[in-house]
């Protein structure tokens, strides 16, 4: 035996050797272009933050088998063959990426599938091994299995080999890293290194997605965090300050789909229960900058049961509010506000009153979350959530899971969305600085693109000249602080343009939160600008008259001939009470186009049930701007 | 290239690290490893260390006497069945078999590609090749006054503005977030932010004078196209990354392919269908 122990150490030496091969491969992100930032930002810049590959565990178990290297083929522009076989390619670039794969047994799903059979001798392992190798859509039906039993809260114990997971964790990002850098092209597209902290309380979504403004060079000091048994994002920001501390580099974090946390993502109070405190609010604000609002899984912008005045509020709420992430607990009304973004920006105005600092004083973004490893918003060039719902005359009537009754219907999946970034350059460092500053907006989609300013002085007569030179000189833009102090109400200036390629306008709105002479929080939709306003759309009763609507639903098209390809105004707030903290964002309406079930139903000639929405209005929705009196 | 280098290299193939381990397991044990097709079954050294190691992996300690009594019945029993499971052809016609060992054959294929590096005479060739994917977009630098909409009332507007700008008079449009003016776009640029059809427009615009309306995805625009730079030769300095990108995704499906044609070579297909 002493023998074995000793071939056993000249074993672990030869290992060693072996391992060390990925660290002797050159820094292939050297010799990058220098890109020189400019003054302010002038372009607006198009992104996805939140994206899975074939490293995601529920990406391989749904299908997938397009990684790293193909997302980023995609997202700059190229064609790739999906997992499904047909061709891919988006209409036009995007500026940047970020793969997010959920660090909680990265590459493990797609170990099982490789491990050799004879090795698996757990039965669950191998029914899922089987069920993954005879066909895709066995394959959606074991993914769906292992979700099932990961709700249950207990997970099987042969799937979390720990150690093996630590292994494979190593490996997999190292190569990750690697074919990050290569694809990461400053000034023409920027891949950011990170990933997906998939946070769950029995169910209840608390993601975050992280991303590192730094190369390889930083980044591969760490390792991707799984939660594990954390049950609040602490665990998260403490990793996240180790990194910065250690490295010298810098890292963010966005969480994503509130809509699905039944209540957690915002609430009022601490993890342990009590008033939250300035400390603890600080600590959130600052590692949490940006919050992803809309994406495939629906809309976390604002819920008609909190805000009932307010006629657009219902925008791909159906199907998410009943239930949390996994399907496992219902949502009880009481859970909402805690998780819808408008509510949670009020509700950082009460605890900033209270305490002094705002922790929910957060920009927003949207992304995709797709799970098959192309980042698609086009309603008529959509590939869903993950390759079980690739396109297909199935799939608009199919369950959000096939094959697994989670009580969600695909078609209440939303093509949605992307980040737009003002950026001084198309960088990491730009880009990721922006995001901090929050100079970012949401779209479901759509490239519109939105300028906000807020400031004391702004008149009508600033849009005649350079009013984004003004905006900058005597204002701040969207995600700043209004200084206290200036006469009169605050004005803005407010002004969107269409994306080129798709839908005209119908409104610009305002949609302003502050906090009563009561201390309690309030808000308000005013329509700033809108198409033909002064035509055919006068005020009725004080009330903007719908758009209208040219779609045609036999041929899933719409005509321009409705709302306008660009509104711009400088609106001052007629409501303004400068003793009271308040805070301003603007949401865009497009005229009602075709959804991606409407492309479907004439691609495919399906006959669809009434339930399923063919129209919608996409839209935008801005990172606020905040006022706090003196 | 010298000794040095060629060695250096050499220490980064996957391969030979490989060969190195075996090697040096083999140098140092005595015994010969277990052979599959015989009704011997060897436990040895070489095993023992081998079913050790994964234990270590796993658990991060050695196995304890007990421990190590057992991973080898185990082996010796997963040996047995193996080796009689393949003796009566119980692979034969398994698909899970089949498929597990052309993923193991394509992934032998594919592990030198991953790892090599391309010459800079193999990185120009491909250029050279396809210069058109690596060549530049044309470069625009133009000013441009955005009208709004397409209407005939903006058409009228726009030849009116037009006569002033050429009469050198400064004119004003809509206000939108667009530039007024786009140092070097490039086209993929420019179509992003006003479409395909006004990129199409200002490549036959000619240089240093108002021109328009001409027509976008946003509605209709006076322009002035100050420069036009021709696209540039590629050079390996400036894409070497998306060369070497793409030299390696080839690489693989090469090699894989080459790999498959090679081993096929050894086999008649035969097929012997009914018309």
């Amino acid at each position: 035996m002493k023998k074995a122990l000793g071939t056993l150490a000249l074993l672990l030496a030869a290992t060693a050797l072996v391992s060390g091969c990925d660290k002797v491969k050159q820094n292939v992100g050297s010799g990058k272009a220098e890109i020189k930032d400019t003054a302010y930002p002038e372009k607006v810049l198009w992104g996805d933050t939140h994206l899975h590959t074939s490293n995601s565990v529920d990406a391989f178990g749904f299908g997938t088998r397009l990684g790293p290297e193909e997302a980023l083929r995609f997202a700059r522009g190229e064609e790739v063959t999906a997992t499904t076989g047909s061709k891919a390619k988006l209409a036009r670039p995007l500026d940047f990426l970020v793969i997010s794969d959920h660090a909680e047994g990265i590459g493990s799903t797609k170990a099982l599938y490789d491990a050799p059979r004879m090795m698996i001798t757990d039965p669950q392992l191998l029914r899922w091994y089987d069920m993954m190798h005879a066909s895709p859509e066995e394959s959606v039906k074991a993914m769906g299995e292992m979700l099932a039993v990961r709700a249950s809260g207990k997970p099987n114990p042969a799937m979390s080999d720990k150690e093996a997971a630590a292994k494979r964790t190593t490996k997999l990002w190292n190569e990750h890293l690697n074919t990050v850098e290569r694809y990461d092209e400053p000034g023409k597209f920027t891949a950011f290194m990170g990933f997906e902290y998939t946070l769950m309380q029995t169910g209840n979504n608390l993601h975050r997605n992280v991303i590192f403004r730094d190369g390889k060079d930083k980044v591969a000091k760490v390792e991707p965090l799984d939660p594990a048994d954390a049950k609040w994002p602490e665990h998260l920001w403490d990793y996240m300050d180790a990194y910065e501390k250690n490295t010298g580099g810098k890292v963010l974090a966005i969480p994503h789909n509130g809509n699905v946390s039944n209540g957690l993502m915002w609430m009022m109070t601490e993890p342990g229960g009590g008033p939250m405190s300035a400390e603890y609010a600080r600590r959130r604000a600052a590692r949490e900058p940006i919050v992803e609002v809309t994406q495939i899984k629906g809309d976390s912008e604002a819920h008609p049961f909190m805000s009932p005045n307010d006629e657009f509020a219902g925008y791909g709420t159906s199907g998410w509010d009943q239930a949390n992430l996994l399907g496992n607990i219902k949502t009880k009304p009481e859970d909402l506000p805690g998780s819808y973004a408008r509510e949670a920006l009020k509700r950082g105005l009460l605890i900033e009153q209270r305490t002094g600092v705002n922790p929910y004083a957060f920009g927003m973004i949207g992304s995709t979350d797709s799970h098959t490893s192309l980042s698609t918003t086009e309603e008529n060039n959509f590939f869903g959530k993950h390759t079980g719902v690739e396109p297909s005359a199935k799939r608009a009537t199919a369950g959000f899971v096939p094959g697994v009754n989670s009580g969600r219907m695909n078609w209440q999946s939303l093509a949605s969305g992307y980040a737009a970034v003002w950026a001084t350059s198309n960088t990491r460092h730009a880009i990721f600085d922006a995001m901090m500053r929050k100079e970012v907006y949401a779209t479901t989609g759509s490239r519109m693109t939105v300028r906000v300013f807020g400031g004391w002085d702004f008149k009508t007569e600033d849009l005649k000249a350079d009013w984004v030179k003004a905006g900058y000189a005597r204002g701040v833009p969207m995600g700043g602080n209004m200084k206290a102090g200036g006469k009169g109400p605050p004005s803005f200036i407010v002004s969107a343009l269409k994306d080129p390629l798709d839908g005209n306008l119908d409104r610009v709105q305002v949609i302003k939160g502050w906090v009563d002479k009561n201390g309690v929080a309030q808000e308000k939709v005013f329509d700033v600008v809108w198409s033909d306003m002064d035509g055919k759309r006068k005020l009725v009763g004080g009330k903007v008259p719908a758009v209208g609507d040219t779609i045609d639903l036999a041929t899933a098209s719409y005509q321009n001939t409705i709302g306008a390809p660009e509104l711009s105004t400088v609106w001052s707030d007629p409501e303004f009470d400068p003793g009271q903290r308040a805070f301003y964002y603007v949401r865009v309406l497009m005229i009602p186009t075709p959804t991606w079930m409407a492309y479907d139903m004439v691609k495919y000639k399906l006959a669809l049930p009434p339930e399923v929405p063919l129209r919608q209005q996409e839209r935008a929705y801005t990172s606020a701007i905040w006022y706090t009196p003196a | 290239m010298t000794f040095k280098d060629n060695a250096r290299r050499l220490l980064k193939e996957p391969l030979v690290h490989f060969l190195i381990a075996g090697a040096m397991v083999f140098l140092v044990l005595s015994g010969r490893p277990p052979d599959l097709g015989e009704r011997r079954i060897v436990v040895n050294e070489a095993v023992a260390g081998a079913l050790a190691q994964r234990f270590y992996d796993s658990f991060r300690r050695l196995p304890s006497q007990d421990e190590l009594d057992g991973l080898i019945r185990d082996y010796v029993t997963d040996q047995v069945y193996y080796r009689e499971a393949l003796r009566l052809g119980l692979d034969q016609g398994d698909e899970v078999v089949v498929r597990r060992m052309r993923r193991k054959m394509e992934s032998l294929a594919v592990a030198g590609a991953e790892a090599a590096e391309p010459d800079d005479s193999v990185l120009q060739a491909i250029i050279d090749k396809d210069p058109a994917r690596y060549t530049e977009d044309p470069r625009t630098t133009f000013d441009q006054i955005y009208l709004g909409g397409d209407s005939p009332q903006t058409r009228a507007e726009a030849d009116a503005k037009l006569k002033q700008l050429r009469g050198g008079k400064a004119v004003g449009g809509v206000p939108a977030p667009l530039p007024a003016r786009l140092e070097g776009a490039s086209a993929s640029e420019m179509s992003g932010t006003f479409g395909d059809e006004f990129t199409l427009a200002l490549r036959n615009l000619p240089v240093g004078q108002w021109h328009g309306p001409v027509a976008s995805g946003l509605g209709l625009h006076l322009v002035k196209v100050d420069a036009r730079a021709a696209p540039s030769k590629p050079s390996l300095a400036n894409v070497r990354q998306r060369v070497e990108n793409d030299w390696r995704a080839a690489a693989i499906a090469k090699s894989q392919a080459e790999n498959y044609a090679r081993i096929l070579k050894g086999y008649d297909v035969v097929i012997e269908l009914n018309k």
